[in-house]
């Protein structure tokens, strides 16, 4: 096994000029724009529309997969409560749109704001844990939003909340069933936008003091790392794109209840992650994909579907321990063309 | 040289449990000059350094840089106002590039965090490259300037410890702490880490040493404090100690027909 994907892309990107990776860039983009031309093709997912699919699950995933590399993969904090945040984003889309004259465009930023805080609330509290402590807390801080949720009537209790309006028509891209593509370019947006940040945080300072915590956390304090404060970061903006991921789904779907939200989505939004390669976002975004895309490819075994995600899982995690991508841990040879000048 | 104090530690005792690490120790470290921390195994110097930069609070005493307490202050913080150390074993970034290692320390003083990292403001724009700049120019001065690139894990051991102090220079320390930096190397290698030292020093540095390598302690050090179990026992010029009784007794015992 000497071919090795990353290398070799990372390889490439670095050969390629300023104008080389731009067009490469928006290839890649125009090609992701175009997926649901393939609706008809073998890609076609059974019992579900396959531009529906493009959007839920594999649009949102990715999304809440790249937000969750921030606080697993960057950082080296393990969050096991992540979920938590996608049900804040959800339940404000959700009160918001239905008590309020506000569009899903105009909560956005409300549900992101509310998952912020949730998170700068949580982190607060728990991030002078470490390791399995941190684990165990955020496991229960995602269980403990979700049966408030299940508790709480004025919110709709166990039968969640109906009704949840799509968003208005935008730029004459209408926003309903009929065109679910909508949604998934809405979401393509937003990913890229996420990408677009994690990358210019990675490479700056934000970037470095996550790096030194996940490496070292009392080396990086006492090389002037404000562990503390880097850390709460993380899961801040963690929990912004989980939020943001949480407002468009409720918005989507028109319907939210509480056992959408339970444990086992953010066991595997960690399963995307490591699959991928933790740190990695390419590997995660690739990762994410294909394993939201294949239990909807072969729906039509029905059950015995979890049984071949199972083994997909198996089987990557004894070939590429790692992950598909695994972070970078190669040299850089020469000087690093373009990290300062973006 | 001046004699202006950048470092002091007034009294200070260092308890865990029924064990005293360190007994009344009083330190002075003068602007620009060499201090050697020496002492058997076990005598407290690391526990020294520990309490300096704020891993342990110290049960009594006080310790003061430039003149102003360190009481209360976070670990980061007290790197912020100027003592950077390196580790007995060394604790590198492995994962990361000589350079960022160095990076990482520089950032220490930039005023843009989070979010003028998020926005990409100017102020962020000019830190970054500024650390840069100077994360080469440090690297330059250390002498691994053609490692800068590497992973610092898959450095050669002398590099790594070279390394080490390049990433606590990163920092601007008012007083650097070094942490036995010649541990493992052979004559050829200290010889050149003391030339280094001495560089250090020339550049304006104040240096802390904890050192086992006698030879190489008494050819740099301006003054030798000497620890024996928490207590120190001798402070003086290097010639002076080395004659001390109750030194050359801490290290190589009582004679048989004294006792």
């Amino acid at each position: 096994m000497n071919f090795n994907l990353r290398d070799a892309g990372a390889d490439f990107w670095a050969k390629s000029n300023k104008w080389q990776r731009y067009v490469i860039a928006l290839l890649v983009i125009a090609g992701l724009f175009a997926l649901p031309l393939l609706q008809n093709t073998f890609l076609n997912t059974p019992s579900t529309p396959f531009v529906s699919v493009l959007f839920f699950p594999m649009g949102i995933y990715v999304l809440m997969a790249l937000g969750l590399n921030v606080v697993v993969g960057k950082s080296g904090l393990l969050d096991l409560g992540y979920v938590a945040f996608y049900a804040v984003g959800a339940y404000s889309a959700g009160i918001l749109a239905t008590h309020t004259s506000l569009n899903i465009w105009e909560i956005l930023p409300i549900g992101i704001v509310a998952a912020m805080f949730s998170g700068l609330i949580l982190g607060a509290a728990v991030l002078r844990l470490r390791g399995d402590y941190l684990a165990i807390v955020t496991l229960g801080f995602g269980e403990i939003i979700r049966i408030t949720a299940l508790n709480s009537s004025s919110i709709g209790g166990a039968m969640g909340i109906t009704n949840i309006p799509n968003p208005p028509t935008t730029f004459g891209l209408k926003f309903d069933l009929d065109n679910p593509q909508n949604y998934y370019w809405t979401i393509l947006v937003m990913i890229i936008i996420t990408v677009l940040l994690i990358r210019g945080l990675a490479i700056r300072r934000p970037g470095r003091a996550w790096e030194s915590i996940r490496q070292d956390e009392d080396v990086a304090e006492l090389m002037g790392v404000n562990t503390y404060k880097y850390k709460l970061w993380a899961f801040v903006f963690g929990a912004a794109v989980g939020g943001s991921a949480g407002v468009l789904f409720a918005s989507k779907s028109m319907f939210i209840s509480p056992n959408i939200f339970t444990y086992n989505v953010s066991i595997l939004i960690l399963a995307f992650v490591v699959f991928g390669g933790m740190g990695n976002i390419w590997g995660v975004i690739a990762g994410a994909m294909i394993l939201s895309y294949v239990p909807e490819r072969i729906r039509f075994i029905s059950e015995a579907r979890y049984l071949i995600f199972g083994l997909l899982l198996v089987i990557m995690m004894n070939l590429r321990p790692d992950g598909m991508l695994p972070r970078k841990k190669r040299e850089k040879i020469g000087e690093v063309k373009g990290a300062q000048s973006e | 040289m001046s004699s202006e104090v950048v470092l002091e530690l007034k009294k200070v005792k260092m308890q865990f449990g029924g064990v005293v690490a360190l007994n009344d120790v009083d330190l002075q470290v003068k602007k620009g000059e060499i201090c050697a921390l020496i002492g058997p195994n076990g005598a407290g110097k690391t526990t020294v350094f520990n309490v300096v930069t704020g891993v342990y609070v110290p049960t009594a005493g006080e310790i003061l840089l430039n003149g102003k307490s360190l009481k209360g202050k976070n670990r980061h913080t007290v790197t912020k106002l100027g003592i950077a150390r390196t580790f007995q074993n060394v604790r590198l970034f492995g994962e990361m590039t000589a350079l960022e290692n160095v990076i990482t320390a520089t950032d220490v003083h930039n005023k843009s965090g989070f979010v003028g990292s998020i926005l990409n403001t100017p102020r962020s724009r000019r830190e970054e490259k500024a650390s840069k700049e100077k994360a080469h120019e440090i690297l330059e001065f250390i002498g691994i300037s053609h490692r800068s690139d590497q992973l610092a894990k898959n450095l050669p051991y002398g590099d790594q410890r070279r390394l080490e102090i390049a990433r606590a220079m990163g920092t601007s320390p008012q007083i650097l702490l070094l942490d036995e930096p010649a541990a493992g190397f052979n004559p050829s290698e200290k010889k050149a880490l003391a030339d280094l030292i001495l560089k250090i020093r020339d550049k304006g540095f104040t240096v802390l040493l904890i050192e086992h390598d006698m030879s190489l302690i008494m050819g740099i050090s301006d003054r030798v404090a000497v620890l024996d179990f928490g207590t120190k026992i001798a402070d003086d010029l290097p010639s002076v100690v080395q004659n001390n009784p109750q030194v050359i007794e801490a290290y190589l015992g009582v004679p048989a027909d004294a006792s």
